[in-house]
């Protein structure tokens, strides 16, 4: 079906704008990404019932959302001029909601968008639902979660809400303070609705992987946690550095914390896997501090290089490091790619490490990391066999219990995303090194396969699940699933955020061997 | 299982001395001849018991190849202790050891447990420093001094736990002020392990915050993942 793009994070928004009328799949969970984004520019992050305090801020907000929809991934860097300037060209609307704002401002293109994203957005999750396969309804009527068409409808009368609200304009104004306040509350309040969004659609999108689903969280985090800079209020309102992962966490452990009441009930002991505690345990945590000291590192030197500069000097540098800066946000990933039945034996992805790898001089860690995938494919193979076997025999095969084969997938996920942060750490610490020429586009391209893989393996693992819980019930089978492709999501924004830690290391890599060229 | 403590570690000393080959020892109990060089750094972690206490370490396994030190020193902030090993057949290393403590205290924080390590006890016949002189420049610049063999595990596991009870030691009189810097710092677990002191408290910790917990819960609450 469509793509999670992890990496689509940089695709403009006009390259949405442009295709959702001739709505495909993939185009349209890209549409519903954005509808999300927009549905939370539209939410309030600051405490509710204070609309004079809000508007300031909101529109920061929503025109940051844009700036970032157009720029890289982490454009902290974006000259703080451009924030500033819009909320001058707010004050007069000021008064109005931001949703009005965003209409009826000076951002038309942005304001159309808005809503026609919104009304995409609700026809792709009807699309989503009708394609849905009686695991989901057995899920739904036993988890109490809405309906697609009930999401749908819901999403339709937000929808409503949202489009005419401009048009009451200011005299509406305390009802629709009240009315954020109770959609939104606050910043956690926002958190939460957003992570509870992303649980509940995951739950919904079973059949097709997380797609527009995870496309919706990437991206709405990625504007959020990291493209705003007005949102730093947010942040420190919310917790700081809040990630990702972070959500998706937090709905995880919801989502547990519900299935450990029912547990409870039935006094069953189950096999629990954590992923953080097996991503640390293969030292993923610790690699990922080391890269980010590293990185922290080498941007101080960068800073401090750039200090001494000046004039031509400067500028010319400025050209280059813009130029490295740049391939880290040209990574595009696309998820149709990813065919469920290919390298069934993981080597596949080691002849694409191989490739991607080549000129890198870490071999000992990526054959560390091959192999990890290798064993990762062969489980899942087995687990498959099994269930083929069992078939056939039903009586004599033990088979693997639904627990079993997400206890499989989450320690794959962990090990493997591991494994990758180790990758780039050590690319990191080879590159201080040697100080030899690495080029960004290499460093993108081993992202891309990762986080294939990374894909490609919750999918894998998922029609496992699906198939080892053909009897189970849906309030069983279905949390497992959505847990499997969550942490498969913050696998992948572990391994995006090791990638972009690299930036900085190229720079001063680039920038020292600039001053031995000059010297020589 | 949770654990009460994180501490940080560091290896550090000349390249072949048996910094790796201490860490195997003592994560894995086992020892192997040939080694890689290590490449910046490599990790390993155990849980241990002192005063009844679970304590995590969490070890950083440095290069000692001169040309990487530039990178391992980045490395050091934020260890509560430090193994300085230097190999007793080889004097060179041993001549080292200056700079290494100079690097080691300029680089990390002044309450740092250092503990020094003379390796390769087992190799009595080619000793080339002798015991005494181990324990007098430990004793001059305030370390804790063992002899160890990797090989044979002899002092490992003594190694690594004495310093970690000379820094619990330290926390209970009050030198690592650790509450304080919990309080303020702790968002997540990265955040976690660049404190000053490394240390960390556990997540059941009666003095943790929920940001705390809810952090560790994903990353490590269940513990016992060594």
């Amino acid at each position: 079906m469509s793509e999670w793009a992890w990496f689509a994070v940089n695709s403009s928004m006009q390259v949405c704008t442009e295709t959702f009328d001739n709505m495909s799949d993939s185009e349209a969970s890209c549409a519903a990404a954005e509808g999300s984004e927009a549905a939370l520019g539209k939410q309030n992050p600051s405490p509710a019932g204070t609309p004079d305090s809000s508007s300031p801020s909101t529109p920061d907000f929503s025109i940051d959302v844009a700036l970032t929809r157009k720029a890289r991934r982490r454009p902290e860097t974006q000259p703080a001029a451009k924030v500033q300037d819009t909320p001058k060209e707010d004050e007069q609307p000021a008064k109005t909601s931001n949703q009005s704002t965003v209409s009826q401002g000076g951002w038309g293109y942005w304001g159309s968008w808005g809503k026609s994203i919104l009304s995409t957005a609700t026809a792709t999750v009807a699309t989503v639902g009708q394609g849905l396969t009686q695991v989901i309804e057995k899920a739904e009527t036993s988890l109490g979660i809405p309906s697609p068409t009930e999401l749908s409808a819901q999403v339709e009368e937000e929808e409503k809400q949202k489009v005419s609200s401009p048009v009451d304009g200011a005299s509406t104004e305390p009802d629709k303070a009240v009315d954020e306040s109770s959609a939104v509350g606050s910043a956690m309040g926002m958190l939460s609705s957003l992570s509870s969004v992303v649980q509940n659609t995951g739950k919904t999108v079973i059949t097709g992987g997380l797609d527009a689903l995870e496309f919706i969280g990437k991206k709405t985090m990625d504007v959020i946690a990291e493209g705003d800079p007005g949102f730093k209020k947010t942040k420190g309102l919310m917790r700081r550095n809040a990630t990702l992962s972070q959500v998706l966490r937090e709905a995880k452990e919801r989502e547990e914390l519900q299935s450990a009441d029912k547990d409870s009930a039935n006094s069953d002991k189950k096999v629990v896997a954590h992923y953080g505690m097996l991503f640390d345990e293969f030292q993923g945590l610790s690699h990922l501090e080391a890269l980010e000291i590293l990185s922290r590192e080498s941007e101080s030197k960068v800073k401090s290089v750039l200090l001494t500069l000046s004039g031509d000097e400067l500028v010319q540098l400025r050209d280059e490091l813009d130029q490295i800066k740049g391939s880290f946000s040209l990574v595009e990933f696309d998820d149709e790619e990813v065919d469920e039945n290919k390298d069934e034996d993981g080597s596949e992805f080691e002849r694409e490490l191989k490739e991607a790898m080549e000129g890198l001089s870490v071999s000992a860690t990526a054959d560390k990391l091959s192999k990890a995938c290798k064993s990762s494919s062969s489980l899942i193979n087995e687990l498959t066999k099994q269930h083929v076997e069992t078939d056939v025999n039903e009586e004599d095969v033990k088979k693997h219990s639904v627990e079993e084969v997400h206890a499989a997938a989450i320690r794959s996920l962990a090990e493997l995303t591991a494994r990758s942060i180790e990758l780039f750490h050590k690319l990191a610490e080879m590159i201080l090194f040697s100080n030899g020429s690495t080029e960004a586009s290499v460093l993108s391209q081993l992202t891309v396969v990762l986080c294939k893989e990374i894909s490609l393996l919750s999918k894998k693992f998922t029609s496992c699940l699906t198939a080892a819980g053909s009897n189970e019930k849906g309030e069983v089978l279905n949390p497992l699933i959505t847990g499997v492709f969550l942490e498969a999501s913050n696998s992948a924004s572990y391994i995006q955020d090791a990638f972009q830690l690299l930036m900085p290391i190229l720079e001063i890599s680039h920038i020292e061997r600039r001053v031995q060229l000059t010297e020589q | 299982m949770a654990y009460a403590y994180l501490f940080k570690y560091i290896i550090i000393g000349d390249t072949g001395v048996g910094k790796s080959c201490l860490l195997l020892q003592f994560t894995d109990k086992r020892f192997q001849p040939v080694h890689d060089l290590t490449i910046g750094v490599e990790f390993g972690a155990r849980m241990i018991t002192i005063d009844g206490k679970q304590i995590k370490l969490q070890i950083w396994d440095t290069a000692g190849q001169e040309s990487f030190r530039s990178i391992t020193r980045s490395y050091y902030r934020g260890a509560a202790g430090a193994l300085l090993v230097y190999d007793i057949t080889r004097r060179d290393t041993f001549n080292h050891l200056t700079t290494w403590l100079e690097d080691a205290r300029q680089h990390s924080n002044s309450n740092m447990v250092i503990m020094l390590i003379g390796n390769k006890s087992d190799l009595e016949s080619r000793r080339e420093v002798k015991k005494e002189e181990g324990e007098a420049f430990a004793r001059e610049h305030g370390l804790i001094f063992m002899e160890t063999s990797a090989k044979t595990a002899s002092n490992v596991e003594e190694a690594f736990i004495n310093t970690a009870k000379e820094i619990y030691e330290k926390i209970q009189e009050g030198v690592f002020d650790i509450n304080n810097e919990t309080e303020e710092k702790i968002s997540d677990q990265l955040e976690l392990n660049r404190q000053a002191n490394g240390i960390k408290i556990g997540p059941q910790h009666p003095t943790t915050n929920s940001t705390l917990s809810s952090n560790q819960g994903g990353h490590q609450a269940g513990g016992g993942c060594c």
